[in-house]
C-alpha cells in the first residue's frame, strides 16, 4: 500500500474537469484507489465521489493505492495533480 | 407587471412569450417491482446506460463542432458520469436488495447523491450536482422509452423559463426557437451560463421564483445586461426595452463598419485606442479587431499557479507570441504587480501578508525587494524585444516617488548592457513608463517625468487612493466616484505635467469605457485609450461621435466645480445634448 498527502496546486481546485481526468486515469488500473480529504474518503475511480470531496485549492489530499499495481498508479494520479490538471500556463 | 433580479449570466435583451420547462421531478410511474422481475429490471437499466452513452457520444460530437474543444469536456465528463462504478453500483443494489424499479433505483440515487453535493458550501462545487441529475434525466427518459425532447416541440420564438437548465437542454436551445432563457438556480460559474453566453443568447440565472411567478404565455422580457426578469411588462416598459433591443441591434451591425475607421472625433481630434489583450481569451473576433496595439498586458498570470518564478525562456517565449500577435503596433507590458489580491505560491524575499495589502508590499515595492525577479522579467522582454520590430513599452505599476524609478531605470539600462555584450540590440528603441495609480506619484510627477517615457492612468486604483475607498468593502462602495472633482483634476493635472515635457499619456481602467465619462477624459487631452476587446468598437464609435472642442469646453467647465453632483450634472446634460 502506497499513501501520500497531496497539496491542490491549481486555482479552481477539483472540479468537474480535473475530477473526470482523476476518474480517466484511475480506472485504468487495476488496484484499489481511494482519496481520503478530512474525513470522507472516495474511490477514485468515481467521478462523483471525487467531485463531492469539493477539494478547493490550497487543500490537501491523501492519496492511497493498494494492489497489483499499485506503484504506477499512484505515480500516475500524483503526475495529475502535479501538473494542475493542464489548467493552466 | 412584476420584477425580478437575479444574476446575468449573458448578455442582450429578449422579449416573447414564455415557455415553461416542466419541473425536474422524475415521474415514477412505478416504485417496487417482484422478486422475479430483478432481472428485467437490471437488463433495462443496461441497455438504458447503453443508449445514454451513444446519445452522449453523439452529443459530445456536436458539441465538438459547433462550440469547440472546451465544451466537449463537459460532455465526456457526463459519460464519465454515467459509467461511474458508485452509480451502477448504487442502482443495482437498490434494484437486487430493495427491489425498487429502475426509475424508482436512479431518482432515489441521484436524490442520495444530490443530498451529499447540496452539503457542499462553496457554490462552485455545488453547481456540480446538475450535470449528474442531467445524466440521471436522460437515463430515466430513456428507460421511458422515446419521450418526446420537449425543447423540440416549442415553434414560434419563445422565451425559456425552468427551475434549473441542464447543460444539454441548453445544447439543444441553438437549433430550437428559443431566444433567451431564465432560470431560478445557478450562478455565474455554472456550466449552463457559461454555454449560454458562447451561444450568444440573453440568460439570467438566481432569480429564485421565476418558475412559480410566470405562467406559460406570460409576456416576458429578459434582460441579460442587468439581469432583470420582466413578468407582463406594461406598455411604457415594453416599448422602452423594444427600444433598447432595437439600439443593441443597431450598434451591432453599425460598429462592425466601422472597423476599419480611424478614431477621430467628429471635428478631427486623433486619439489612439489600444486594446487590454489576455492572451488565455483571445478570440476570433477579437484578432478581427483593427487596434492601434496592446495598450495593457497585465503579467501577473505569470507568476501565478506555478512554485517556482516563470524563467527568462518561459516569459520570452510567452512575450515574443503576444508581440508576433501584434506584429509592428505598440504592445505595452506591465512589469507583474503582484502583492494584494495576486499572490504567487512560490516563497518571496522580506514579505508577509500585511494587514491592509493594497496598502502594503504591492507591485514596484514588490519588485525592488526582490531583484532577481524584477531583473528576468526585464531581460525576457528586453530579449523579445531584440527579435522584433515590435515597439517594446514596459511599463512599471504602483510607483509612488522618483526613487523607484530611478532604481527601475538603472536595472534596465543594466539588462539592455548585459545584451549589448551578447551582441545583441532591440530592432526598436523600447519605451519605460510608469503607471501612475498613487495620487503621490500624480502630485509629484514633475518630479520623475524626464525618467520616464510615457505614462499610463491606472484609474481604478487611482480613484480607490483617491477617495480613500476600498471598492469591495460593502460600507463604502458607493463612494468610490469617477465624476469626484478630486479625479478630474488629478487626471488634468499628470496630463499637464506629461505634455509639457512632451510625454505621452493613455488611460487604462474602467472609465475609459465609460460612455458618459469620455467626453470629459477626451477634454482633458487624453492621447491615448486602453480599453477590453468587448468595448473596443463601442468606445471607437462613442468617440467618432463627439466634438473634441465641446468636450474641451466640458473639461474646463467641470475643472471648475467643486462637487461630484455638479459634475455629474453637466455630464447628464451634455449626453442628452449630444443624443439630440
Amino acid at each position: 500500500m502506497i499513501q501520500q498527502d497531496i497539496p491542490i496546486t491549481n486555482r479552481l481546485g477539483i472540479h468537474a474537469r480535473p475530477a473526470a481526468m482523476i476518474a480517466q486515469t484511475a480506472a485504468g488500473f487495476a488496484c484499489d484507489i481511494q482519496l481520503t480529504k478530512d474525513d470522507v474518503t472516495v474511490n477514485a475511480k468515481s467521478i462523483m465521489g471525487v467531485m463531492m470531496l469539493a477539494a478547493e485549492f490550497g487543500s490537501h489530499i491523501r492519496l492511497t493505492t493498494n494492489g497489483s499495481d499499485e506503484k504506477e498508479a499512484f505515480a500516475a494520479i500524483k503526475k495529475l495533480f502535479e501538473e494542475k490538471f493542464n489548467e493552466e500556463f | 407587471m412584476l420584477v425580478l433580479k437575479g444574476v446575468p449570466a449573458s448578455p442582450g435583451v429578449a422579449i416573447g412569450p414564455a415557455v415553461l420547462l416542466p419541473g425536474e421531478s422524475f415521474a415514477v410511474t412505478r416504485q417496487y417491482i417482484e422478486p422475479a422481475e430483478v432481472k428485467a429490471e437490471l437488463q433495462k437499466i443496461r441497455s438504458a446506460m447503453q443508449k445514454t452513452l451513444s446519445e452522449l457520444d453523439a452529443c459530445e460530437q456536436k458539441v465538438l463542432s459547433t462550440l469547440g474543444p472546451e465544451y466537449a469536456n463537459l460532455m465526456s465528463t457526463h459519460k464519465l458520469i454515467l459509467q461511474d462504478p458508485s452509480l451502477k453500483e448504487s442502482v443495482s443494489k437498490k434494484i437486487r436488495s430493495e427491489h425498487l424499479s429502475a426509475q424508482a433505483a436512479i431518482f432515489v440515487t441521484l436524490q442520495e447523491l444530490a443530498a451529499s453535493f447540496d452539503k457542499i458550501e462553496d457554490p462552485f462545487f455545488k453547481e456540480r450536482r446538475n450535470d449528474i441529475f442531467d445524466v440521471g434525466k436522460r437515463l430515466v427518459n430513456n428507460l421511458e422509452g422515446d419521450k418526446k425532447e420537449f425543447l423540440a416541440s416549442i415553434t414560434k420564438p419563445s422565451l425559456l423559463v425552468a427551475h434549473n437548465l441542464y447543460p444539454s437542454d441548453t445544447i439543444n436551445l441553438q437549433e430550437n426557437q428559443v431566444i433567451g432563457f431564465c432560470t431560478d438556480v445557478g450562478g455565474k460559474t455554472s456550466h449552463t451560463a457559461l454555454l449560454a453566453q458562447s451561444l450568444n443568447i440573453p440568460a439570467v440565472v438566481g432569480l429564485g421564483t421565476a418558475s412559480k411567478d410566470v405562467h406559460s404565455g406570460d409576456t416576458l422580457i429578459i434582460d441579460g445586461e442587468n439581469g432583470l426578469l420582466v413578468i407582463n411588462p406594461d406598455k411604457y416598459t415594453l416599448a422602452n426595452y423594444r427600444k433598447i433591443q432595437r439600439e443593441i441591434k443597431k450598434t451591432e451591425a453599425l460598429l462592425k463598419t466601422i472597423n476599419h475607421l480611424p478614431v477621430i472625433t467628429a471635428d478631427g481630434h486623433a486619439v489612439k485606442l489600444f486594446v487590454n489583450y489576455d492572451p488565455r481569451t483571445d478570440t476570433k473576433e477579437n484578432k478581427r479587431l483593427i487596434t492601434d496595439g496592446l495598450g495593457l498586458l497585465r503579467t501577473e498570470f505569470l507568476f501565478m499557479n506555478t512554485p517556482h518564478p516563470p524563467t527568462e525562456d518561459e516569459q520570452y517565449q510567452v512575450y515574443l507570441s503576444v508581440a508576433k500577435r501584434f506584429d509592428m503596433r505598440p504592445v505595452t507590458i506591465r512589469l507583474a504587480d503582484l502583492g494584494a489580491d495576486k499572490l504567487p505560491d512560490f516563497p518571496l524575499d522580506e514579505f508577509d501578508q500585511d494587514e491592509n495589502p493594497f496598502m502594503g508590499c504591492r507591485g514596484i515595492r514588490l519588485f525592488l525587494k526582490n531583484p532577481e525577479l524584477m531583473h528576468t522579467q526585464l531581460r525576457a522582454l528586453i530579449r523579445m524585444s531584440c527579435e522584433v520590430p515590435a515597439q517594446v513599452k514596459i511599463m512599471i505599476p504602483m510607483v509612488s516617488s522618483v526613487e523607484e524609478v530611478r532604481h527601475v531605470r538603472a536595472a534596465f539600462d543594466a539588462v539592455l548592457k548585459e545584451f549589448e555584450a551578447e551582441g545583441k540590440k532591440p530592432v526598436n528603441r523600447v519605451a519605460l513608463g510608469a503607471m501612475i495609480e498613487v495620487p503621490a506619484a500624480a502630485i509629484a510627477l514633475d518630479g520623475m517625468i524626464h525618467l520616464l517615457d510615457f505614462i499610463s492612468i491606472g484609474t481604478n486604483d487611482l480613484i480607490q487612493y483617491l477617495i480613500a475607498v476600498d471598492r469591495v468593502n460593502q460600507e463604502v462602495a458607493h463612494m468610490y466616484d469617477p465624476c469626484h472633482p478630486a479625479v478630474g483634476r488629478t487626471i488634468n493635472q499628470i496630463i499637464q505635467t506629461a505634455h509639457k515635457r512632451g510625454k505621452k499619456v493613455s488611460i487604462c481602467g474602467e472609465i475609459a469605457s465609460d460612455a458618459k465619462l469620455l467626453p470629459l477624459l477626451l477634454g482633458l487631452d487624453i492621447d491615448a485609450l486602453s480599453v477590453t476587446p468587448r468595448m473596443f468598437l463601442r468606445v471607437k464609435n462613442n468617440i467618432r461621435n463627439l466634438n473634441f472642442e465641446n468636450c474641451s469646453d466640458l473639461a474646463q467647465a467641470a475643472l471648475l466645480m467643486g462637487s461630484s453632483e455638479e459634475i455629474r450634472n453637466l455630464i447628464e446634460q451634455n449626453d442628452k445634448n449630444e443624443d439630440s
